[in-house]
């Protein structure tokens, strides 16, 4: 559980930093979104594949689970590469890896590329120039998935508001949060200077929103 | 500067002191972001510093010559001249603003009584000419001391005009300026040994250009996928051979180095050697893409080694052998399980660079600037 919590506060902790990534001078960086995106991937492996092991403690596991998950994700994706084949019920990892990962890497690329064309996107966000377009997959890649990250969101739901109508990306769930906050941010006015976020051992895995509200408000006062 | 540290790793294994020569620049916490400098270079004889900053401005120091009367004290560097390379400009067809933020600064060799160097920032590469004047003319004939025309029918004599000394200044002017041939964000430059040519490196291309000529340059590597949603990795450094002038070494985000050989194709997307360490399994973790990324890269005085930075450790490296380095310095290890801290506080995107000595023993260069 405290992997999942980990993997999520990293995931969490990405798509904060793609966006920020967009609001700075000088447009975004490709390296950085390539790098962001590796650890997106990773930290969502991990995320993926400590909820199948939750999911299913009658499947022997690999021993001894790695006491910081920061350091030792291998091992928890190779135990879901294990795991997955032998439950055909749980969504496996890999054909979302297939997915997801080139459109993780794609949309930092192609925002860099055609940013003045964003709004034009049938998908009406409100980081519609920011930083879920790394969330965003192709419409073909929805329709199949998005019910299984349903399932692997929930977590997720149980301690968020209930999701507007449209579902969209990897995680819908969380990207539907970090909307709501940045739409409400966006039309602030506050005059903190921005600040890096909390650190690693000080706050639990699922920040209560006012800190993420916090570090958010500074962003956008700095840019 | 807002921060310098220097550390020594010599290749022979012999302990080196290192002591703070000087600091330039504020030492207190609030430092404009404009002063942040951004990048650093020597002239090839020592005696002038170059300093670029956030602000698109050049700072040159020079070394005073070395007091007779204390031959054990370093020569100080003092300022020498400063100008605006770069300014910020908005790139209207994309809606982006290119940051005038300097990258890199390149020397060019001396050739004469002035010096040269090459300054880019994301987008744009400039040549600069520094020279000096230490001398006035004074006696025209067809104009006063304070510059105004004589009146040529009331000119009854002529005179020769004779140099006078007069304070030292030094002029810094934009001599070429090499725009539009960058899609992505420039991150390297570097003179070829044949002092005409240069390259500059972005994230997935690197061009090749001629200093006389700003209109054209040729691309030579190109590792941009033809669908993007396939990048794997990117352009991180790349440096010509101090010697042979039809090779050069690019780095990539992956930890591995390519060199190329330009007679070999006009396109150098095929490597001729490709230099990579197998990665070790047990050291592998979470953020092990982000650290193995290589941040330089640079070659030795012989053109016989290169060295590599990435976030951890410093590689040194045979030409001669492409499966492994020949060695490896860990710098700062203890931050290996800090990774995640370092990740929240962006510290690990930091890009370190790393230089030789003048006796190929190396050393390496840590550059936090903000700290």
């Amino acid at each position: 559980m405290e992997v999942q919590k980990e993997a999520q506060r990293i995931m969490t902790l990405s798509v904060w930093k793609m966006y920020h990534s967009r609001m700075q001078r000088g447009g975004l960086r490709l390296h950085r979104s390539l790098q962001l995106s590796l650890v997106m991937r990773s930290a969502r492996e991990l995320y993926l594949s400590a909820k199948v092991e939750a999911q299913e403690p009658e499947v022997p596991l690999p021993p001894a689970r790695s006491p910081d998950p920061c350091l030792h994700p291998p091992r928890e994706a190779e135990a879901a590469a294990e795991v997955a084949p032998c439950d055909g019920e749980q969504p496996s990892p890999e054909p979302m890896d297939t997915q997801e990962t080139p459109r993780a890497e794609e949309t930092p690329a192609r925002s860099a590329q055609r940013p003045a064309k964003v709004s034009r996107k049938r998908r009406s966000c409100s980081l519609s120039d920011g930083g879920d377009a790394a969330l965003v997959p192709s419409k073909k890649a929805r329709l199949e998935e998005e019910e299984e990250e349903e399932r692997a969101s929930s977590d997720v739901l149980d301690r968020l508001q209930p999701p507007p109508a449209q579902a969209e990306g990897a995680f819908p769930n969380l990207a539907r949060v970090l909307q709501r906050r940045f739409s409400g941010l966006l039309n602030c006015s506050p005059a903190a200077p921005p600040t890096a976020p909390p650190a690693c051992e000080a706050k639990p895995a699922c920040r209560p929103a006012d800190n993420m509200l916090n570090v958010l408000v500074r962003a956008v006062v700095a840019f | 500067m807002a921060g310098a540290g220097g550390g020594g790793c010599p290749a022979g294994g012999n302990d080196l002191q290192w002591c703070f020569s000087q600091v330039k620049g504020a030492v207190d916490e609030d430092v404009a972001e404009a002063d942040v400098i951004s990048t650093v270079e020597f002239s090839h004889s020592g005696d002038l510093l170059a300093t670029g900053d956030k602000g698109g401005r050049v700072v040159i120091f020079q070394r005073e010559q070395e007091n007779k009367s204390r031959p054990h004290s370093r020569g100080e560097y003092n300022v020498y001249s400063t100008f605006q390379s770069h300014e910020p400009e908005f790139d209207y067809l994309k809606s982006l603003e290119i940051e005038e933020k300097i990258n890199k600064i390149r020397w060019l060799p001396q050739q004469g009584a002035a010096r040269f160097l090459l300054s880019t920032n994301d987008k744009t590469i400039k040549l600069w000419k520094i020279s000096e004047r230490d001398k006035r003319a004074e006696g025209y004939n067809l104009k006063d001391e304070d510059g105004r025309l004589r009146d040529p029918l009331r000119i009854t004599a002529l005179r020769v005009p004779i140099l006078k000394p007069m304070d030292l200044m030094v002029e810094a002017s934009p001599r070429r300026i090499f725009a539009n041939a960058h899609t992505y964000h420039i991150n390297s430059i570097s003179v070829n040994s044949d002092h005409e040519t240069y390259l500059s490196a972005d994230d997935l291309r690197i061009n090749l250009w001629h200093l006389e000529i700003t209109d054209r340059s040729f691309n030579i590597v190109d590792i941009k996928p033809a669908n993007m949603e396939e990048l794997t990795e990117v352009i991180t450094a790349a440096e010509f051979h101090p010697h042979q002038c039809n090779v050069l070494v690019y780095s990539s985000s992956k930890g591995t180095i390519r060199l190329c050989d330009m007679r070999s194709s006009a396109l150098c997307d095929r490597h001729s050697k490709f230099f990579e360490e197998p990665e070790d399994p047990s050291s592998r973790s979470f953020f092990s893409e982000i650290i193995s990324s290589v941040s330089d890269v640079k070659f030795s005085h012989s053109g016989r080694y290169m060295m590599t930075r990435d976030y951890l450790s410093v590689k040194v490296w045979d030409l001669n052998m492409e499966s492994r380095p020949v060695e490896t310095h860990q710098v700062h290890e203890y931050l290996r399980s800090k990774l995640c801290s370092l990740y929240e506080n962006d510290c690990i995107f930091d890009k370190f660079e790393c230089c030789w000595n003048g006796s190929d023993r190396m050393v390496e260069r840590v550059q936090y600037f903000k700290l």
